[in-house]
């Protein structure tokens, strides 16, 4: 099998939950279904991630050394 | 934070003090760090200097970002060319170009006019080129015509194929002999047509079970379409040899795409390999590779028009809007602007009578939220200086105070 994680196009994804994820829902005034989503069936999602949980996207951006991005799981 | 040896207590205050974020303070931090022996007051003047700086930059509050994006991909679109080929991007492969490309990356389309990839391989595949070969067969769908004549006999009834030996050795680098491949093609004639073959040698003859013209030529009809190796989408393949900073590597590149089935062949650096449809690229790596090949095939696109002085910032917006939802979504009545709350916004885009129609059918209520609503009102738009609300007098010094 081939593991999408580590092609050069996937930034990592992290699944977030408790304290962290209350602190970034609150520093951005969001509840978590205003979060983008991604889909439960996405390949790049680690096997753990499940429907429902908050996924935190570390990219290498463009305009800054790395942007954070956050993706609620979705059916 | 006891990492850095030059920034004393003094100069971190200094630093905190400004707007800046977190990211630009430690960029401020390294850099006093790397120079050694910068005085407060030199730290204050940098770090007042980078704050100004960055809030020149940043964006306006209720500043209309989408609006300001639109219109920078737009104009530069104008100025791109109409005609959909030309120009062999790398290695004679014909791409679409210009505008054609721009329209197909922003419509979502299924698949992209003309479907490429670009392979990279893995170790030894990529320093030898009798190894990047080996690959190359892979990839590439191998029909009859390529590896020998085919000839039909009208007299006999018969289609007769001499297959050429040096092409089966040269395609089919991990036999070693011809007579295996030969009988390897015969069985995927038998079964692909459903007729009885005889081989001998190089040669291979079949014909219809009953003796009919038509057939017969039917059946050459089809054992052309046949694909003996390789894979059916990939109709050629060009390898070339690329400079590196620490030497040469092979890479391939395709017309027509297969990315799932490549990324596993042996060979392929899974890894830095790519194609040109944003779709495969979501559905074998997921929605965060798809933002980012939207973002690196529209720059790339500009760029090649010489439009490069567009905002990357720009191309981001339009990729993480089309990424939203977790699959990919087309900008336009099918997409995203098909799919906003107003009813106004929707018909002020394109077939304003059918939105209308089926508001009106539905009883559809416009709550007027929005830019394009409050533009066809004539009211107020909430952004920019629409936005903000005066208030005269205030509530605690009434003007009996005075």
């Amino acid at each position: 099998m081939v593991d999408v994680s580590q092609h050069e196009l996937v930034p990592e994804h992290i699944p977030i939950e408790g304290a962290e994820l209350d602190s970034v829902l609150e520093e951005y005034g969001l509840d978590r279904t205003d979060l983008p989503e991604i889909t439960a069936d996405d390949p790049a999602l680690p096997d753990e991630a499940e429907t429902g949980d908050v996924i935190k996207i570390v990219r290498d951006s463009r305009t800054a050394d790395t942007s954070i991005s956050y993706r609620l799981v979705v059916e | 934070m006891t990492e850095y040896d030059h920034v004393t207590d003094d100069i971190k205050a200094v630093v905190e003090d400004t707007e800046l974020p977190r990211r630009l303070r430690r960029r401020v931090y390294d850099t006093i760090e790397g120079r050694e022996g910068v005085s407060t007051e030199q730290a204050d003047e940098i770090a007042r200097a980078v704050e100004a700086e960055y809030l020149d930059a940043r964006i306006e509050p209720l500043e209309p970002a989408g609006t300001v994006s639109a219109q920078s991909i737009g104009e530069p679109g104008t100025q791109m060319t109409m005609n959909t080929f030309h120009y062999a991007g790398v290695a004679e492969i014909d791409v679409t170009q210009g505008l054609p490309r721009l329209i197909e990356l922003v419509d979502a389309r299924k698949e992209p006019d003309t479907p490429m990839m670009t392979v990279y391989l893995e170790d030894e595949y990529a320093e030898n080129r009798e190894k990047a070969r080996e690959v190359v067969w892979a990839l590439e769908a191998t029909k009859i015509l390529a590896l020998g004549d085919v000839s039909t006999n009208v007299a006999d009834m018969v289609v007769r194929i001499d297959l050429n030996e040096e092409t089966l050795l040269e395609r089919w680098p991990t036999v070693d002999a011809a007579e295996p491949i030969a009988e390897e093609i015969a069985e995927t004639i038998e079964d692909a047509l459903g007729v009885d073959t005889r081989h001998q040698g190089m040669a291979i003859e079949f014909g219809p079970s009953e003796p009919s013209y038509r057939e017969l030529l039917q059946l050459v009809e089809e054992l052309r379409e046949i694909v003996f190796k390789g894979i059916e989408d990939i109709s050629r393949v060009v390898i070339r040899k690329e400079e590196l900073d620490d030497g040469e590597e092979f890479v391939l590149y395709t017309e027509g795409s297969a990315f799932g089935d490549v990324l596993r062949i042996e060979g392929v650096d899974a890894s830095r390999s790519t194609c040109n449809n944003i779709h495969e690229i979501n559905e074998e790596l997921g929605i965060e590779a798809a933002r980012e090949a939207i973002i690196n095939e529209t720059i790339d696109t500009l760029r090649e028009q010489g439009l490069d002085d567009v905002n990357v910032r720009h191309l981001m917006l339009v990729a993480d809007i089309m990424t939203n939802e977790g699959t990919i979504e087309s900008i336009g009545r099918h997409g995203i602007s098909g799919s906003k709350d107003s009813v106004l916004a929707r018909a002020a885009f394109e077939v304003t009578v059918n939105h209308l129609l089926d508001a009106a059918i539905h009883g559809e209520s416009d709550d007027l939220n929005g830019i394009i609503e409050n533009v066809i009102a004539g009211k107020p738009v909430s952004i920019g200086t629409g936005d903000v609300k005066l208030r005269m007098g205030s509530m605690e010094t009434s003007p009996a105070d005075d």
